[in-house]
């Protein structure tokens, strides 16, 4: 993940972020390709399956084992092929995107949930709670990111699976990552709050009369509201890597379940007879991170013209 | 005890290559050269377990351990006992009493002479309390007097004895026709007692025996380097080195083959996907093996201990579909205890586990869980050592869903894990956390039923994890390992396999072929088409530059 | 300058408290009773008691939370539950020469080709030059490690086929078996630090002092190796905390799929094996190696940077 340093100038009058983001190519590219990924995340394996298809509908689940069709390249009925169980290769990577997502989206939540309102909380009040809270980020910061989430992962793994099932483990995955995203997050927050906290606008509400939950939410909220969104974004490439190398070790998400990283584990070994399954899903990864990046860099320039990278 | 039986699997592989005279010569042996360094891989493990003899338990340590070490006896190519650290012996009292005459001037590889006191400090020590995790207990616990030691109420085995410097007694408990068989066994095998004093806990780091190597360097975690003996009884070898690097992933091994860097690769674990872009190759060799993959179930809690349960999980398998498309055929269906070509083969008791989808439905139904409706959640266990067995469950768990409608999950553990949870269900398997039934392998020690009839499945064997128990088959598996005479004791094997494959105490799956690669440079090794395993003449072998 | 030398002990001393808590509370909790897998699941209560008072299991948690870190402190990493005759230490010291190896040279390799791009893209800014180098470190830098790997045992194998000379694909202990972890483990970092120079450099090219030094008629090769370059190479000193971070997780993968002895192997492997005592060791020493690498980035920034040391 990269180490963020994000300041703020001020905007050119007359220059929305929005217009300033559509006049990045990358970034305007990059929101296609999000938007047409999660739209095929959400539908495509329900359309995929019943789509001009003469054969059974299971076929394309991406879980059924058919043992006739074993390892075969492109077909009508699989438009990309099945694995090494006679499972269907795009519906597979289409509900391995999905994991993904849903794995980042999990992540994001609790990382702006949790981190910013820790963030702006400990920048605001300063104190004891800016203490103890930026104490306990430093605890979780200092870790590697990925180390805690291996830990974590493989300590309580089996017993997520036995308790919950699958789901179980894609939640405990999300619970691990998000555990190592929030310290950064409501470290950004708070610094940014910090200086918004002396801020004119700030001090006029507050002689005014309005409450500190009031100034919180009404006037430092919406002007931190951007770096949230950019941090948020770019940590999303490094959530979506993070989950694919967890499954990769064996801890993540498990058969019959899809994921990126558990499909590469599967398919490297046999690479040299049949690369294309490891390529089909490495592609997607790659694809996924550089949208997201160029997305994140994209709101950035779009928020922050003039701010130190 | 299944780490012992993947022991079999790849002691047949170094069986397999072996120069016997009377067995099918591949490679012609070349003019005797400087003997050049033999790179050999060792498939699936990151760290060799265990190289004290009595603690061989994966076939790893077991292999490594037969290349340091050497006991009284050893197999020849046909798969008959031949000298090793004894040049004779006679059987007394109809086979309850063998009188060891050791070979004359052998010695360690350190120079130091051999004499029966050696060896009965080993077999002492294998049974000490220190080595209670071993497998001296498996094989030798007939020795009379030997689990006294364990159990620590004698200090030596009293059927242990030593008449003088070259001759050594052991009597047995019970006679037995496979009492040499079972010396064949790490276990026995003789350490030097200097050794071991000077360094207890790490003298393996650099061990020595009697065997055709010695160990120059055990890097951990990494590989381990094998110099010759030069004291070694049949000559010194003429290798100058074997290199025997630890390579988690069979895979990798095979990429590390293809790219120059291996001799040898695939003995201990192949990756059978990758079979058809090398079995056309010269150096690709390929084996029939005594060694079967199976299911054993935990008999002793629910849903398992019902046998309607057991049969329907068995009645449910489509072997055919299984081994010919998802393995696409590099394995051989298994539907008996005793594989074909052993002694004791019972062909006619193949279909007694034959797939029936509509019985296994019918079955489910009966034990009162119809269409799999209320069946507590469960998880079939495997070892993340075989390539082959991720494929297997899958296609196993998809089966019994369609057909049973029950829903099972996959338990990956590391391969020491697993057999210690083995171990657990075994010694607890009333314990919730026990396993519910598992995949795993047995290899044939030696080409007897006993091994794997009585030795997997008797009530309260070591090796019956699961508990599996029926008084009938202990009758007459009790007569029969005592029985002298092959024409009653075959039948009556038979008979129990039949018990016990009716009320599914295994669900076989198939048997292993072994698969290697050996490159056409290696001299003097020889496959063999059987694979159990005879010794390997090791003062014969060279790699040509 | 004592003054924040103390508040950053002070600072390591509360970072490693917290790493150590961390993975003892972790392991703590884990499920599963560590004796009774050791005893192979037999039922021997005195066997049993004896090991629980053997092992410290029977204190309070936070009994033995000190008594951990006293041992640690003391040197004494404890036994490990697979071989229980063999001390951590034992088991861990063969690994650590080797990540440290591994790690450096990626580290050094990272920085000279990263610093090397991004210089180069600065001063071709937009040309074609440009756009293909930013491009190549961008897709550097979004590659997983897991993807780059297979690719390049790919180019390895066709490589031997062809007869050229080639690299092994695994193992570890000669220097041909450095280069493609190395490569694999350094790819990231070296877009991630071209990326950073390339602004820095940009951004110092912009300043006053360097027309400045143009219009006093210095070469433009004597006004980038004096002014320009020093300056530009700034920013790379606060990228090493987060560079080594990356390669410590970034060992895992690699280290795991070249078979390489290092302390990533060592974990997962111990992992597998609910070896938790070589877990907590080995996650302390990774853990370790990115604090003292943070803590050396602060102190090396505040000795360059003189605008931050009288703060």
């Amino acid at each position: 993940m990269e180490q963020v340093h994000l300041t703020r100038e001020n905007l050119r009058p007359g220059r929305t972020w929005q217009r300033a983001l559509l006049k990045n190519r990358n970034a305007v590219i990059s929101i296609l390709v999000v938007a047409v990924t999660l739209l095929l995340a959400l539908a495509g394996p329900s359309i995929y399956q019943n789509l001009l298809t003469g054969s059974d509908p299971k076929l394309r689940d991406g879980v059924y084992q058919d043992y006739d069709a074993i390892n075969t390249g492109p077909s009508p009925t699989h438009w990309l092929g099945t694995d090494y169980l006679g499972r269907d290769t795009l519906s597979r990577l289409l509900t391995a995107i999905r994991i993904s997502l849903l794995v980042a989206g999990l992540v994001e939540t609790i990382n702006v949930g949790l981190g910013s309102s820790l963030g702006l909380l400990a920048g605001f009040f300063g104190g004891w709670v800016d203490i103890l809270i930026s104490r306990l980020a430093d605890m979780l910061f200092a870790f590697p990111g990925l180390l805690l989430a291996i830990l974590v992962s493989a300590v309580f793994g089996s017993t997520a699976r036995e308790l919950y099932g699958s789901s179980g483990r894609l939640l405990l995955v999300a619970g691990a990552l998000s555990l190592v995203s929030w310290p950064l997050m409501a470290r950004l927050v708070r610094s940014e709050t910090l200086s918004l906290r002396e801020r004119d606008f700030v001090t006029a509400a507050r002689s005014l009369g309005a409450g500190q939950l009031q100034i919180i939410l009404t006037h430092l909220l919406p002007n931190v509201a951007w770096l949230i969104i950019v941090a948020a974004t770019l940590d999303v490439a490094g959530v979506i890597v993070s989950e694919a190398t967890l499954s990769l070790l064996g801890l993540g998400i498990e058969e019959p379940g899809a994921s990126l990283g558990l499909m590469i584990f599967r398919a490297v070994g046999k690479i040299e007879r049949d690369p294309f399954q490891v390529f089909i899903p490495a592609a997607a990864i790659t694809g996924l991170v550089l949208a997201f990046s160029f997305l994140g860099d994209g709101l950035r320039d779009a928020f922050d013209p003039q701010g130190r990278s | 005890m299944q780490k012992l039986s993947t022991i079999t699997k790849l002691i047949c592989l170094i069986a397999l290559i072996s120069l016997i005279s009377g067995c099918v010569p591949v490679t012609q042996t070349a003019a005797p050269a400087a003997g050049g360094t033999l790179r050999w891989s060792l498939e699936g493990i990151n760290e060799l377990p265990a190289l004290d003899p009595p603690l061989a338990g994966a076939s790893q340590s077991v292999g490594v351990i037969s290349l340091v070490f050497e006991g009284l006896v050893r197999l020849d190519g046909q798969l008959n006992i031949a000298p090793a650290g004894a040049e004779s012996w006679d059987v007394k009292d109809g086979g309850k009493t063998f009188v060891f005459h050791i070979r004359k001037g052998l010695k360690f590889a350190n120079g130091d002479p051999v004499t029966a006191e050696d060896y009965a400090y080993s077999l002492n020590r294998a049974f000490g309390p220190d080595f209670a995790n071993g497998n001296a207990g498996y094989y030798l616990s007939n020795i009379s007097g030997a689990t006294d030691v364990t159990s620590g109420s004698a200090q030596t085995i009293s059927g242990v004895k030593v008449i003088d410097p070259q001759t050594l007694e052991i009597s047995l408990n019970t006679p037995s026709v496979y009492f040499l068989y079972q010396l064949t066994f790490p276990a026995s095998f003789v350490v030097s007692k200097k050794a071991v004093d000077a360094n207890p806990t790490s003298w393996t780091d650099t061990a020595y025996g009697t065997g055709p190597f010695m160990v120059k360097e055990w890097k951990h975690n990494q590989s381990i380097t094998l110099v010759p003996n030069p004291n070694y009884w049949l000559g010194k070898p003429q290798l100058e080195a074997i290199e025997m690097p630890f390579i988690q992933d069979a895979a990798t091994a095979l990429k590390l083959y293809q790219t120059g860097e291996l001799d040898i690769m695939g003995t201990y674990n192949f990756p059978t996907d990758q079979l058809s872009a090398v079995s056309s190759l010269p150096e690709f060799k390929q084996v029939n093996q005594f060694f079967v993959a199976y299911i054993g179930f935990n008999n002793a809690k629910p849903p398992f201990n019902n046998p309607a349960v057991r049969q329907a999980f068995a009645r449910a398998v489509d072997k055919a579909t299984l081994i010919n498309k998802v393995m696409e055929g590099a394995v051989v269906q298994a539907d008996t205890i005793i594989p074909p070509g052993m002694p004791g083969y019972n062909a006619a008791a193949a279909k007694i586990q034959s797939f029936d989808a509509a019985e296994a439905k019918t079955l489910l139904a009966n034990a009162g869980y119809p269409d799999g409706k209320d069946f507590p959640k469960i998880a079939l266990s495997i070892n993340n050592q075989d390539p082959n067995f991720p494929k297997i469950a899958a296609a196993l768990q998809q089966m019994w869903q369609e057909t049973l409608g029950v829903t099972v999950d996959i338990n990956t553990e590391e391969l020491s894990k697993f057999n210690d949870d083995l171990t657990a269900t075994a010694n607890n398997p009333e314990d919730p956390a026990a396993l519910s039934f598992y995949v795993s392998v047995w290899g044939a020690d030696y080409p007897d039923p006993q091994n794997f009839v009585s030795q997997q499945l008797r009530s309260g064997v070591g090796n019956n994890n699961g508990h599996y128990s029926n008084a009938e088959f202990d009758k007459l598996v009790d007569a029969a390992d005592v029985d002298a005479n092959q024409a009653t004791r075959l039948p009556a094997y038979q008979q129990a396999e039949t018990i016990a494959l009716t009320e599914v105490g295994w669900l076989p799956l198939y048997y292993g072929k072994a698969n290697m690669l050996i490159r056409t440079s290696v001299n003097g090794l020889v496959v063999t088409p059987q694979g159990l395993f005879p010794a390997v003449d090791w003062t014969k072998v060279t790699v040509t530059k | 300058m004592g003054r924040t030398i103390g508040q950053r002990a002070l600072s390591l001393i509360f970072v490693l408290f917290s790493v150590t808590f961390l993975t003892f509370a972790v392991s703590f909790n884990a499920p599963g009773d560590p004796i009774l897998n050791m005893m192979g699941g037999r039922q021997d209560p005195a066997r049993y008691a004896l090991l629980r008072t053997l092992y410290g299991f029977d204190q309070p948690w936070y009994i033995q939370y000190f008594r951990y870190l006293y041992n640690l402190l003391h040197g004494d990493l404890g036994y490990s539950y697979k071989y229980p005759e063999r001390p951590v230490w034992a088991l861990i010291a063969n690994g650590v020469p080797v990540s440290l190896e591994l790690g450096l040279l990626a580290l050094i390799v990272s920085i000279v080709f990263g610093v090397a791009a991004g210089v180069l893209a600065a001063l071709w800014q937009n040309t074609w030059r440009d756009t293909l180098l930013t491009g190549i470190m961008l897709v550097l830098y979004s590659v997983p490690s897991f993807v780059l790997i297979p690719i390049l045992w790919i180019g390895d194998l066709a490589l031997y086929r062809a007869g050229l000379p080639s690299l092994p694909v695994a193992g570890w202990g000669k220097w041909e078996h450095y280069v493609l972890p190395v490569i694999v483990l350094a790819a990231a970092n070296v877009g991630f630090i071209a990326r950073l120079i390339r602004s820095s450099m940009l951004e110092v090219l912009r300043k006053d002092f360097i027309r400045t030094a143009k219009a006093k008629g210095l070469t433009w090769s004597l006004v980038i190796r004096r002014h320009a370059l020093r300056n530009a190479l700034l920013p790379l000193i606060t990228l090493l905390g987060p560079a080594s971070a990356f390669l410590v997780t970034g060992a895992f993968v690699v280290e795991n799929l070249f078979a390489i002895p290092g302390v990533g192997y060592l974990a997962v492997q111990a992992i597998g094996q609910r070896d938790y005592p070589v877990i907590q060791a080995t996650t302390i020493l990774l853990a370790l190696a990115v604090v003292v690498m943070n803590l050396l980035t602060d102190l090396a920034y505040t000795l360059a940077d003189p605008r931050v040391r009288s703060g």
